[in-house]
């Protein structure tokens, strides 16, 4: 996705495609070394605890809680157990439809909202973006009872409905998160669709979404990074239904009453980070590196 | 419009439900089991006077709003502002800063709680090689709550994205015009980056209020493991907030008091509590941010 | 807003309210009493229990067993479980027939709002003699006079030492006494060059694995309520001798380097585990110990005793704590008469107790099973059963709360671990306030 490809933007340059420009080039190429120095550094920070938890995955269950950093061994085996001897790919398949659905209901309610909320002008629009902020600030614990109740009269408690169909009446987070974007577009465009005889929903459509992908996909990751990693949720709904356990859930299972194999638990973890590792490397360039969401010609 | 509809039927439904039950229960004795019997203020009288944990949760959990979300906004501003320098090997930084917001928050608490380990934990470790007795970390009442906000801080990957891509697009004839005006990189940071960034950065300071007004499964597996009991979900009622209650937060004593003293009208009165907190402290974000960066609209 | 604005949110929140409240109040059928006449079990039931793994697999083979001696009946077995999940299916009428709960705190709570159904009348019914059960988990197992559950295994607690450890000091004998223990405790600890306890006799602090008040009160016969259900912190004198020998305990090694040595105990239930490790010479533990050492650390040379007792109390040497698990009929079974008899198999068949006893080394519960020579028996495992059965031993007594007062103890208690009680008397009589107070707010008006 390049700039060209989303929306004309007229001449306006990139941040990251500029050449170097500043003053003196020997200034430049010091700031330059400094900044990637810092990049490294911060990087060895960031990444230590993901390589404890790497190097964990590897050990064997008596060896995880010593101070040792290094595996005596390395059990591939860890990995075998969770994967093959659990059952990974049913929680791969359940975390997926989960976190797919999700997203994709969520888009489907919340971009229209998010839209309504940005672009149009109508009375009673910040009380109701108010609205959308509180429905973020009731504590999960507490409106879980009435709402569980709700589930259970329907008979849904068990699978992962619960949690996938209230997506399709709208996110908070992501309708907050899209108007955001979404304020940043200039009225210009769609004026200009206005005044070519475009009706509102053309206008949202045609004009507005090809603009707003990469808020779409920053958005969609959000939701699909959260969903994936969503303990709590599957946990309430879905605790006695192995069958339909996410990747999380499965994840807390490797325990007994007395004892709990981290070794294996950083195994599935590693493995449970894998797809989505994959999937933001792929999809970074999608948002990062197309994204024009200001600058207007002049 | 019917734009908003099928959000109004959600808000109906998964909020203003829950609430008003919510409302209702906060008056009552109520313990799932058994209807519950109204009982007036008395949960909320137990709140203000009589329970031992009640405004340590409640300063606990401002110690992460008022420290934990300016230092993931910072940090993530600054390390956005960085990526946007570098140029070979973007993608992999990129990734690398991220990462850590990847983790499951489970395993990701429990990996801290490992280098944090007072006694084999690689922190105090290296800090004995050089020759300095490393503290108690997440088992000291006054270093838990800040090994806590290093362990937010190092996952602030997800709003360093939304920055970066925020920082991406602010046009370079503005910093180009600056540039010729003589402007040194901090005004331009100031009078070009901030106002463009202001949307997203509204964003990431309400969602980090809010997350750490709801701070909860983090404080719970570190207090569990700090306090030696060897489980990955909440950890038995006396270890939840160890040390000392040091890592005691609102959600975390609401949680304990609803679900495993059965005082469900109580937690809801704490629910509703918070509520009420979060709406004023909202509110006021909203209308600061428009009249502190001069926008009409409430942006 | 506009009017027509207002006149719509408050007939949404009119119809909203009343679903709500409607929702409120939960369906509660009435604990029905059995039917008269026993009659064969039949049918499908539910059993929710809390075992994992090799544990999960000894409740199988059992509940196989029982399925074999009562065809016509099939047990749909789900481990994993605990009190919250039970409580929350129970809550919306989708409670398990049989459910199992790994600790005895929600008896209080679950035979006072019925959500387990009062056993009394089954008993009576089927002329079982309730005498087979010994009378601390009777006491347990009941509360205000109803019985609303059955105990499975039990779990004791008692003193581990390294016979090696001792050897090497001069001891060949475990402490009887708290002096002893002390004295023994200084001569065992070694510190390094820095101050810095490398190996601990016995780590004198109520958050160091199994050294918790609630196991503690026993040893010092500290009773946590008045018989009127008040809070008796500072009205037994117990408690505070208790917090005094601490305290006391504590500075002798060093109050900062036992906490030290504290914070870096190794994980309870792993491998690195201090009293496997070698770590340290005692340390108080329950009976599932046994099977852990024999499983990761077999090399360690250890043996066990009763904790030992203050030394005005001597004559209490043998008592110890005991807690156990506990199983009911739920609310809403359909199927209570088959429930009832695998109830009855698992806490009353001495073959079936003593296999699982056998197979999760715990403890069994009746005198039958006690005494049955089936029951795999070593030195090690006999203290268990000694203080299980020695008449001095406590449990912790029920409340309509669980086991708040416990924990709001433990909060003084790590307070006053770390200096921060200057008044011992005041605090003491303040944390009294306190659980009264929070047991109050569970209440019906």
């Amino acid at each position: 996705m390049t700039a060209v490809e989303v929306g004309v933007r007229g001449g306006t340059e990139r941040l990251d495609e500029r050449p170097s420009r500043r003053r003196g080039r020997r200034n430049d190429r010091l700031l330059g070394i400094a900044e990637h120095s810092v990049a490294i550094l911060l990087t060895a920070v960031f990444l230590g605890p993901i390589v404890l938890i790497v190097l964990t995955a590897f050990m064997s269950s008596g060896q995880t809680l010593t101070s040792d950093l290094w595996p005596h061994e390395w059990h591939l085996s860890n990995f075998r157990q969770v994967f093959v001897e659990a059952p990974f790919l049913t929680w791969l398949k359940n975390s997926l439809v989960y976190s797919v659905l999700a997203t994709g209901f969520m888009l489907l309610s919340s971009f229209p909202a998010a839209y309504a909320l940005a672009r149009l002008k109508w009375r009673g629009r910040n009380l109701v973006l108010l609205a959308v902020i509180t429905m973020m600030l009731l504590p999960p614990q507490v409106t879980v009872v009435p709402v569980y109740r709700m589930w259970a009269e329907l008979g849904l408690t068990g699978t992962l409905w619960p949690l996938i169909l209230p997506n399709l009446v709208g996110d908070a987070f992501s309708i907050f998160l899209l108007r955001q974007f979404l304020l940043t577009i200039p009225q210009e465009y769609s004026d200009a669709a206005r005044v070519d005889g475009a009706s509102e929903l053309q206008i949202m459509l045609r004009v507005i979404v090809p603009m707003a992908k990469p808020a779409i996909a920053a958005t969609s990751m959000f939701m699909f990074f959260f969903t994936w990693n969503d303990y709590f949720g599957p946990l309430l709904y879905t605790s006695d239904e192995p069958s339909n356990w996410t990747v999380a859930v499965g994840l807390a299972s490797f325990r007994g009453l007395h004892h709990v194999q981290w070794n294996l638990v950083m195994a599935a973890t590693v493995l449970v980070m894998l797809p989505v590792v994959v999937l933001f490397f792929f999809a970074q360039k999608a948002f990062v590196e197309g994204v024009t969401l200001t600058g207007v010609k002049g | 419009m019917l734009l908003m509809a099928p959000w109004a039927i959600g808000f109906v439904v998964f909020f203003v439900y829950p609430l008003i039950a919510t409302v209702w229960y906060s008056f009552t004795r109520f313990d799932l089991l058994s209807p519950p019997k109204f009982v007036g203020l008395r949960n909320y009288r137990y709140f203000l006077f009589d329970d031992p944990n009640s405004w340590k949760a409640l300063r606990n959990t401002f110690w992460f709003v008022v420290f934990m979300m300016p230092a993931r906004l910072v940090s993530a501003l600054l390390i956005a502002q960085l990526l946007t320098r570098i140029r070979r090997g973007g993608s992999f930084f990129r990734t690398v800063f991220f990462l850590p917001a990847l983790a499951p928050p489970v395993a990701a608490t429990i990996a801290f709680a490992f280098l944090f380990n007072p006694a084999t934990g690689a922190v105090n470790t290296l800090l004995g090689w050089i020759g300095v007795e490393g503290p108690l970390w997440l088992s000291d009442p006054a270093l838990a709550k800040p090994v806590l906000l290093t362990l937010g801080v190092w996952g602030m990957g997800d709003i360093m994205i939304i920055f970066l891509a925020a920082l991406l697009d602010v046009p370079i004839e503005q910093y180009e015009a600056a540039d010729l005006d003589g402007a040194g990189p901090v005004q331009q940071f100031r009078y070009i980056t901030l106002p463009n960034l202001s949307p997203v950065l509204l964003f990431a300071a309400i969602t980090g209020v809010i997350d750490a007004l709801q701070y909860f499964t983090q404080a719970a597996v570190a207090s569990a493991l700090a306090s030696g009991v060897a489980t990955t979900g909440g950890g038995t009622a006396s270890s939840l907030g160890y040390p000392d209650g040091a890592t005691l937060t609102y959600p975390l004593w609401l949680y304990q008091m609803g679900y495993q003293n059965f005082y469900l009208g109580y937690a809801c009165a704490m629910a509703v509590i918070l509520l009420v907190i979060s709406l004023v402290f909202v509110s006021f974000m909203l209308r600061r941010s428009a009249s502190f960066l001069g926008t009409e609209d409430l942006r | 807003m506009t009017s027509t604005r207002y006149r719509r949110l408050a007939t949404v929140s009119l119809v909203v309210a009343a679903l709500a409240l409607s929702g409120c109040g939960s369906s509660s059928d009435s604990s029905a009493a059995p039917p008269p006449k026993a009659s064969k079990p039949t049918g499908q039931i539910t059993f929710w229990h809390f075992f994992t793994d090799r544990e999960a697999q000894a409740i199988q083979s059992v509940v196989k067993d029982f399925e074999a001696a009562n065809p016509g009946v099939t047990v749909v077995v789900k481990g994993g479980q605990d009190d919250e999940k039970m409580r929350q299916a129970i809550s919306v009428g989708k409670g398990p027939d049989v459910g199992l709960s790994y600790s005895t705190d929600i008896v209080g709570n679950f035979c006072s709002t019925g959500a387990w159904r009062d056993l009394g009348p089954w008993l009576e019914r089927d002329k079982v003699d309730i005498n087979q059960l010994l009378p601390i988990v009777r006491a347990y197992t009941e509360y205000n006079g109803t019985r609303c559950s059955m105990p499975m295994l039990a779990d004791t607690y008692g003193l581990y030492y390294n016979k090696k450890m001792l050897a090497a000091a001069g001891y060949d004998a475990p402490p009887k006494t708290l002096s002893e223990l002390k004295e023994m405790s200084l001569k065992l600890t070694k510190k390094g060059a820095d101050g810095n306890i490398e190996v601990a006799g016995f780590v004198p602090s109520t958050t160091y694995y199994e050294n918790s008040s609630a196991h503690l009160a026993p040893i010092f016969d500290a009773t946590w309520l008045t018989p009127d259900g008040k809070s008796n912190l500072a009205g037994d004198p117990d408690w505070k001798a208790m917090m005094l020998w601490q305290q006391d305990f504590a500075d002798a090694l060093g109050a900062k380097e036992v906490a030290k040595f504290n914070a870096g105990k190794g994980e309870e239930f792993s491998g690195d585990n201090d009293f496997q490790k070698g770590r340290v010479a005692m340390i108080m533990d329950g009976e599932w110990r046994v099977a852990f050492l024999k499983d990761q650390a077999p090399d360690v040379d250890f043996a066990t005793a009763p904790f030992p007792v203050p030394d005005d109390q001597a004559d209490r040497y043998g008592a110890g704590y005991v807690t156990g698990n506990i199983m009911g009929i739920s609310k809403g079974s359909k199927n209570p008469e088959a429930a009832w008899a695998l109830i009855k198999y698992l806490t009353l068949n001495t073959g079936a107790i003593v296999k699982l006893a056998n197979g999760i080394k715990n403890v069994p519960t009746t005198h039958a099973a006690l005494s049955s020579p089936d029951l795999q028996v070593d030195d090690a495992f006999k203290t268990f059963l000694d203080v299980f059965e020695n008449p001095n031993s406590q449990t912790s007594p029920s409340t309509a709360n669980g086991a708040v007062y416990q924990n709001q103890f433990d909060a003084f208690f790590q307070q006053w671990e770390r200096g921060k009680v200057d008044d011992l008397d005041a605090g003491l009589a303040k944390t009294d306030q306190e659980i009264d107070k929070a047991l109050q707010l569970g209440q019906a008006p």
